[in-house]
C-alpha cells in the first residue's frame, strides 16, 4: 500500500540546527525540501573536498592492498563513537593524499627522463657535447632526422655542397645527422636539407656529451622510480589503516547530508520543511523534544500542486518485489501499489521458467546462505531476496513437471516437453488470469476514483467479453455466446462516448473492440514461460548427454564428465535465472502494468545514516 | 545408408544451431565492443556489463536447442541412426526455419540494443536494469520462433 504523508514544518533556535539536525538524521523519518536557491549550510564545500579526498584516499588504499571482497561484512560501530570527531583519520588522509601525488609525480618525471634517454638514443656516438653544437662566426649546423629511403641520394648529393656531415644511428624518424657548413652556404644547405624532408631535433637542455646525459637521465629515472617505490611501501604500511579512513568517510557523508539542507534563517531562529510519513510523525516529534523545548513543529497534508515522495509499505513476503516495481518506476502518489498483486505472478513465472527441482534447490540453498551470511541490505538485499523466493518456486515447478538437473522423475502434473499443448494452456490459462487481476486493479481504482462508469464500460465489458468466450468454448449452450454479446455491445456502444456526433461515438466503440487484438498478443506473449522453460531443460539435457558420453571413454574422460556437470549446470543455471528474472518482470511491466499501472512517483529519501562501510548500531 | 530425409533433418539441425549461433555470436561482440569501451572507463561496471553483452547470447542457446532435440529425435546420440523419409526430412528442416532465421536476425539486433544499454549503464549506473528490460525485449521474438521451431519439431512423427 501506499503510505499517506504528511509535511512537516519546523522553527527553532539557530543555536540548535546542528543538534536538531543530527537528532532528525538518527531518527531518519525526515526528508528535507531544501529551500529555493539554498546551497547548504556554511561549511558545506568544505566537507565536500575532504570527502573526495578521503574517497580517494581510501582508493589508493584499494589499489595497494586489494579492495575488500563485494559482500564482505560491515564492521559494527556504536552510534556515540560514531559521532566522534577524528582527527588521525583527518591527517591520514591528508597523508594518503600527499603520498599519492607524490608517487604519481615521481612515476611521471621518471617516464619524462626515460623518454628522453630515447630520444637520445641514436645520437650516443656524437662525439661533440651538445652544449657546444652551435653557430661559430663563420659556420652553421643542422642537426635532425633524415628519413631513411632519402639518406643514400643525400649522401651522394650533398657532396657537391661545402658541407661536412656525421651520420649517425637510426631512429624512429629517421637517421640522426649533423651537418656543418660555411655561413654563406647556409641557406643554400637549408633549402636543400627541406627538399631531402630533414627533419630539426630539440635535444634536452642539458652539459655534456649525449652518452653521459643519457646515463645520467637513466640514473636520474631509476632514482626517482626507487624513491617511488619507498614511498609505495610506505603507503601500504598506512593502508593496514584502512578502517580508520572508511570509518571517517562514512563521518563525513553522514555530515555532508546533514549540511546539504538547513532551511531559512533570521537572526535567531531558522524553519525547514520536509516530507514525514504520517503514522511517523510522533516519532519525529519526540526526536526534536529531546534536543530542545524551544520549537514549534506542524504536520499538515501537502498543498495543492506539491507531490509528496512515494513510499511504499508491504508484508515481509512482499516487500522484497518492491525491487522489481522500483526498477519500473515508483507509483504515481495517489494510484496504487501494484506489489500485493504482482508479487505472486512473479513468483508463479520465475519458477515455472526455471522449472528444475535441481536447479532450485541448488538456489534456494545459495542464496539462503548467502542471504544469512552477509545480510544485504536494500535494493541488493531485496533483489536477492526475490530470487531466493525464485528458487523455492522453482522447487515447486520443478516436482510438478519432474525437471531433476534435466532428467524426467516422476512428474506430478505433466512433463511440459512431452505435452508441449497441456503447457502451453497452462501458460495461457495463467496469462489470462494475470491480464484480468490487471483489469480488475484498473476498476477498482476507477471505483476508488468515483469513475463508475469507467469501471463498467472500459473493464468490465471485456471481462464480461472474455467470460463469455471462456464458456462458449468450455460449456455447451448458449449462455457463454450471450455474455460475449453483451460485452461486445458494451464496448461498440460504449467504447466512443468520449467522442462528439453520433457516427464518430459508433466508429469509436468499433475502434475500441479492435483492441482485441491487443489482448490476444499480450495472451501470446506468455508462451515465454514454456519457452524459457523448455531451454532450461534442453540445455540440462545436453549437458547431462555430453557428460555421458565422457563418461564412458575411459578414466580420464569420467574426470571430464564430472568437470562439464558441474561447470554446464552451473552455467545454465545463471543464464536462466537471469533470464527468469528479466522476462518475469517483462511480463509484470508490459502485460500486467500496462493494465492499470500509473507510474511518476520520486523516492522518499530521508535525512538518515547511510553508510558504505560501517554498520552503526544504535 | 543415409537417406535423403535423414540429410535434410541434418541440414535442418545444422541451420538452426549455425545461423543463430551466428546471429548471438554478431550481437555479443556488438555489445562487447560497446562494453570494454564503457570498462576502459570505470572497471566497477563490469559486472553490470558483463550482463547485457550476455543478453543476446540466448539465441545461440536456442538454435542449438532446436539442433539437439532434432539430432536426438534423429537418433545421432543413441547411436542408431534412422531412415527418415524426405517428406520427414524436409518437415524437420522446416521446423528449424523459424529459430534458424528468427535467432540470426534478432541475435544482431539484441546485439545493439544492448550495447545502447551498455552506454546507458556508464551515463547512468542505477537504470541499468531499465537497459536490461529494454534488450530483453527485442529476445521475445527468438523466443516465440523457439516455440514455434520446438511445436514444429515434436510434431514430426519419426
Amino acid at each position: 500500500m501506499l503510505v499517506p504523508m504528511k509535511k512537516a514544518i519546523l522553527y527553532a533556535l539557530k543555536e540548535d540546527r546542528d543538534s536538531i539536525l543530527l537528532a532528525l538524521q538518527r531518527d531518519g523519518n525526515v526528508m528535507l525540501i531544501p529551500a529555493a536557491e539554498e546551497k547548504g549550510l556554511p561549511g558545506a564545500e568544505n566537507v565536500g573536498n575532504e570527502v573526495e579526498k578521503t574517497h580517494g584516499a581510501i582508493k589508493f588504499m584499494d589499489m595497494q592492498v586489494g579492495k575488500s571482497s563485494f559482500l564482505s561484512s560491515r564492521t559494527p560501530v556504536a552510534y556515540n563513537k560514531f559521532l566522534q570527531n577524528m582527527p588521525e583519520a583527518e591527517g591520514l588522509a591528508e597523508q594518503v593524499a600527499t603520498l599519492e601525488d607524490k608517487i604519481s609525480s615521481l612515476r611521471n618525471e621518471a617516464i619524462t627522463m626515460l623518454a628522453q634517454v630515447e630520444a637520445l638514443e641514436p645520437w650516443l656516438r656524437l662525439d661533440i657535447p651538445l652544449e657546444a653544437l652551435g653557430p661559430t662566426a663563420s659556420s652553421v649546423y643542422f642537426a635532425g632526422y633524415m628519413p631513411e629511403l632519402a639518406k643514400d641520394e643525400f649522401v651522394n648529393d650533398i657532396k657537391d655542397l661545402t658541407a661536412e656531415t656525421i651520420i649517425l644511428d637510426e631512429a624512429p624518424e629517421g637517421r640522426a645527422i649533423v651537418v656543418f657548413a660555411y655561413k654563406s652556404d647556409g641557406a643554400e644547405v637549408k633549402h636543400f636539407l627541406k627538399a631531402h624532408d630533414f627533419v630539426d631535433v630539440v635535444f634536452p637542455k642539458r652539459i655534456g656529451l649525449a652518452r653521459e646525459i643519457a646515463s645520467d637521465l637513466a640514473d636520474a629515472a631509476r632514482m626517482k622510480e626507487s624513491l617511488a617505490d619507498n614511498l609505495e611501501e610506505e603507503a601500504k604500511k598506512v593502508a593496514g589503516r584502512r578502517d580508520e579512513l572508511q570509518l571517517y568517510y562514512d563521518q563525513l557523508i553522514a555530515k555532508q547530508d546533514r549540511m546539504a539542507a538547513g532551511g531559512l534563517e533570521t537572526q535567531k531562529t531558522f524553519f525547514v520543511q520536509g516530507w514525514v510519513r504520517a503514522d511517523k510523525t510522533d516519532e519525529v516529534v519526540r526526536a526534536v523534544k529531546e534536543v530542545t523545548p524551544a520549537y514549534d513543529l506542524n504536520f499538515v497534508e501537502p498543498e495543492e500542486g506539491e507531490i509528496p515522495p512515494t513510499v511504499m509499505e508491504n508484508g515481509k513476503l512482499s516487500r522484497p518485489y518492491e525491487f522489481v516495481t522500483e526498477l519500473y518506476s515508483r507509483p504515481k502518489i495517489g494510484s496504487l501499489d501494484p506489489n500485493f498483486m504482482m508479487a505472486p505472478f512473479h513468483f508463479i513465472f520465475f519458477g515455472m521458467m526455471l522449472s528444475d527441482a535441481g536447479y532450485g534447490l541448488v538456489l534456494t540453498i545459495l542464496l539462503y546462505i548467502v542471504l544469512k551470511l552477509f545480510k544485504p541490505q536494500d535494493s541488493t538485499g531485496k533483489l536477492l531476496t526475490v530470487i531466493f523466493f525464485g528458487g523455492i518456486s522453482t522447487i515447486i515447478w520443478g516436482i510438478l513437471f519432474g525437471g531433476w538437473f534435466g532428467l524426467e522423475w516422476h512428474p506430478l502434473l505433466f512433463a511440459p516437453m512431452k505435452e508441449p499443448l497441456k503447457m502451453l494452456a497452462l501458460c495461457f490459462g495463467l496469462g489470462a488470469l494475470h491480464l484480468t487481476t490487471g483489469m480488475c486493479m484498473k476498476m477498482y481504482l476507477d471505483i476508488k476514483r468515483g469513475q463508475l462508469l469507467s469501471a463498467i464500460f472500459d473493464e468490465l465489458s471485456w471481462l464480461i467479453l472474455f467470460a463469455g468466450l471462456f464458456l462458449m468454448a468450455l460449456l455447451p449452450g448458449e449462455i457463454g455466446k450471450y455474455m460475449a454479446i453483451l460485452g461486445a455491445a458494451t464496448i461498440i456502444l460504449t467504447g466512443g462516448r468520449e467522442k462528439k456526433g453520433i457516427i464518430a461515438k459508433f466508429f469509436g466503440g468499433l475502434l475500441s473492440l479492435y483492441n482485441i487484438s491487443g489482448y490476444v498478443s499480450d495472451l501470446l506473449s506468455y508462451s515465454r514461460l514454456f519457452a524459457l522453460g523448455l531451454a532450461t531443460g534442453v540445455i540440462a539435457m545436453v549437458i547431462n548427454t555430453v557428460a555421458q558420453m565422457l563418461w564412458e571413454t575411459g578414466p580420464i574422460g569420467v574426470l571430464a564428465a564430472v568437470i562439464v556437470l558441474i561447470g554446464g549446470h552451473f552455467f545454465n543455471i545463471i543464464i536462466n535465472v537471469l533470464g527468469s528474472f528479466v522476462h518475469s518482470s517483462r511480463l509484470q511491466y508490459i502485460e500486467f502494468f500496462g493494465k492499470f499501472y500509473e507510474a511518476g512517483g520520486r523516492a522518499f529519501i530521508p535525512l538518515a545514516i547511510r553508510t558504505k562501510y560501517v554498520d552503526v548500531t544504535k | 545408408m543415409l537417406t535423403l530425409g535423414t540429410t535434410l533433418a541434418f541440414a535442418g539441425a545444422a541451420i538452426a544451431a549455425g545461423l543463430a549461433g551466428v546471429g548471438s555470436a554478431i550481437g555479443v561482440s556488438i555489445a562487447g565492443q560497446a562494453g570494454s569501451g564503457v570498462i576502459s572507463e570505470d572497471p566497477d561496471k563490469f559486472g553490470n556489463v558483463l550482463v547485457l553483452q550476455a543478453l543476446p547470447g540466448t539465441q545461440g542457446i536456442y538454435g542449438l536447442l532446436i539442433a539437439f532435440i532434432i539430432v536426438l529425435n534423429v537418433g545421432v546420440i543413441d547411436g542408431n541412426v534412422k531412415e527418415l523419409t524426405t517428406n520427414q526430412g524436409l518437415a524437420l528442416l522446416f521446423a528449424a526455419l523459424p529459430i534458424a532465421i528468427g535467432g540470426l536476425m534478432s541475435g544482431i539486433y539484441q546485439g545493439k540494443v544492448a550495447a545502447a544499454g551498455i552506454y546507458l549503464c556508464a551515463k547512468r549506473p542505477e537504470e541499468t536494469g531499465k537497459g536490461i528490460i529494454l534488450t530483453a525485449m527485442v529476445e521475445t521474438y527468438a523466443v516465440l520462433a523457439l516455440l514455434i521451431s520446438f511445436i514444429m519439431v515434436n510434431g514430426v512423427k519419426l
